[in-house]
């Protein structure tokens, strides 16, 4: 049994007042694709950024490749980093840079490869998200699916152990989003590579995930298997897997009647 | 009565808690100089970009503000019969205040403002964020290298507006209102020091740089994720960096032309 690359024991954070997290605890397999999924403004974010040691958590402990990372210093911490590849919720690409330069960046930054070296994997990489002839467009000339790609090849590049994606799904056309699926079992499978998976897609989800966390309300509401959420008897978890609008999640923000409010004047 | 007591405190609490924080950001950034040095890419590329952005408006200053000391100048003086120290009068003024201080103030209205906005867009658009997750800090690489090329460019820039601006003096001083040549420029030549006027006058650009690049890398680091808070940063660096040159150019004026 390997160890987990991720274990997260009896974590709690808070933002402000508000909590995000109560006490959770998690297991991300070694060599699988775990999804997380969840509502908007669950935390699901938040989650990689305790995984990437960009936050720290009140209570509790986040491992990672079985380092403690909150005791871990500035040094180590970064040397954690590089063998992890995070592709961001906003792409967050560099603007000053060129889509291969943008992607070129991890190897500049961590190896001495050769300028030809750095060439043939960064196109590699590009080809993978199918923008291998977008290469010296600049970043503003780029969509929003397109940037997302770009990302996604950038937090790949350096063939790290483990990648977080925060909605990778996001604003891709059908075709494309296919690819990209395609793209993100292929690198896990033949690479070897921890695949964590943050996405509303539960579609796509059911179709590559090994294991399924469903967040809600700071606490795990389900995991398993995808297969074994659908038919799970939470009531949640049924509305969440099959997009119910009724059910333990409302759909409204709280608010008075819609009656109340129209006959308000 | 205690309410306002109680808020002032806390905002002189608030003030110092933030004037340490950016201490320790000044620090930081200055132990990663050496490591910046090490990839002088990164700071020639910053020296170049910041100092061609201010150059052409440090420029049409100087020659204007020469230009204007010449003609005050020579207003005062020709009553005097005293128009052959014309020169020296608009090299010292220029040297030791108006090319650091007005320098100063431009550089923070062009380069200071634009690093700030620059950097908060980074901020706001989570480039800092990505760098760190690529193990990439960005203390090292985005701000001490931006740092170090504010605290070099400022003094080539005043510099430039000081020998512009001299020579704005001489264009309406000689050609315009026929002081003689020789007497502009030899008064300079004689009445110049190196150490007293040069030497300080690079001294107070100097300092000028560090401290206007260290608000506007500050400000634009720290700045509020959001367009709001990018708008902000810049205003604040702007503001902010011009009462601190004028305060601080009292202060070293008074260390080293008072006694
Ligand atoms: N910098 C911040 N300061 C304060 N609160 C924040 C900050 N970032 C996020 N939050 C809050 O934390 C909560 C979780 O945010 P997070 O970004 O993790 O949600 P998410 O699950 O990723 O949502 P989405 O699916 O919309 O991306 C939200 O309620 C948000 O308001
Ligand atoms: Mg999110």
């Amino acid at each position: 049994m390997h160890e987990p690359a991720v274990q997260l024991d009896g974590v709690s954070f808070s933002r402000g007042t508000r909590k995000i997290f109560a006490n959770i605890d998690m297991r991300i397999a070694t060599g699988k694709i775990t999804a997380v999924m969840g509502p908007s403004g669950t935390g699901k974010t938040t989650l990689l950024r305790l995984i990437g040691g960009q936050l720290l958590p009140r209570q509790g402990t986040v491992r990672v490749f079985g380092q403690q990372v909150s005791t871990l210093r500035h040094a180590e911490l970064y040397q954690l980093r590089k063998r992890m590849g995070m592709l961001f919720q906003s792409s967050a690409l560099l603007t000053d840079l060129d889509v291969f330069e943008n992607v070129a960046f991890p190897l500049r930054a961590h190896t001495k490869l050769t300028e030809r070296l750095i060439r043939d994997i960064v196109l590699m990489k590009l080809e993978i998200v199918g923008l291998r002839g977008a290469r010296r467009l600049r970043v503003e000339e780029l969509s929003g699916g397109m940037a997302r790609r770009v990302a996604l090849a950038r937090a790949i590049v350096l063939d790290p152990e483990m990648v977080l994606y925060d909605e990778p799904f996001v604003g891709l056309d059908p075709i494309s989003m296919g690819a990209i699926v395609r793209a993100l079992k292929t690198i896990n499978e033949v690479l070897r590579i921890t695949s964590v998976i943050v996405t509303h897609d539960v579609v796509e989800v059911v179709s590559i995930a090994d294991e399924v966390f469903l967040l809600a309300d700071g606490r795990i509401e389900g995991h398993g298997a995808p297969h074994a959420l659908y038919d799970d008897s939470s009531p949640w978890v049924k509305q969440f897997m099959h997009g119910l609008a009724d059910g333990p999640v409302p759909f409204h923000y709280p608010a008075p009647s819609l009656m109340n409010d129209f006959l308000e004047v | 009565m205690i309410f306002w007591k109680y808020n002032l405190m806390q905002q002189f609490m608030d003030l110092f808690a933030a004037l340490g924080r950016a201490v320790l950001f000044l620090f930081h950034a200055l132990l990663l100089m050496g490591a910046a040095l090490l990839r002088p890419r990164l700071v020639i590329k910053q020296i170049y970009s910041i100092g061609v952005m201010s150059l052409l408006i440090i420029i049409l200053s100087g020659g204007f503000v020469g230009a204007v000391l010449a003609f005050q100048g020579y207003e005062t003086m020709v009553d005097f019969g005293a128009t052959d120290a014309l020169g020296i009068m608009v090299a010292l003024a220029l040297l030791r205040e108006l090319g650091p201080v007005v320098g100063a103030l431009l550089f923070a209205g062009r380069a200071g403002s634009a690093l700030s906005a620059e950097i908060g867009l980074m901020r706001a658009t989570e480039q800092l964020s990505a760098m760190e997750m690529m193990a990439v800090d960005p203390m090292a690489r985005v701000i001490a290298p931006r740092l170090l090329g504010g605290m070099l460019a400022m003094p080539l820039l005043a510099a430039i507006f000081n020998v512009v601006g001299i020579y704005g003096g001489y264009l309406i001083g000689v050609e315009v209102l026929g002081v003689d040549r020789g007497s502009f420029w030899s008064q300079i030549q004689h009445g110049v020091e190196w150490g007293k006027d040069i030497g300080n006058s690079l001294i107070k650009s100097f300092i000028f740089g560090v401290v206007v690049t260290w608000i506007a890398v500050y400000n634009g680091y720290t700045a509020e994720p959001s367009p709001e808070g990018v708008g902000r940063a810049t205003t604040l660096t702007v503001v902010l960096s011009s009462v601190i040159v004028l305060a601080l150019d009292f202060v070293l004026t008074a260390i080293m032309f008072g006694g």
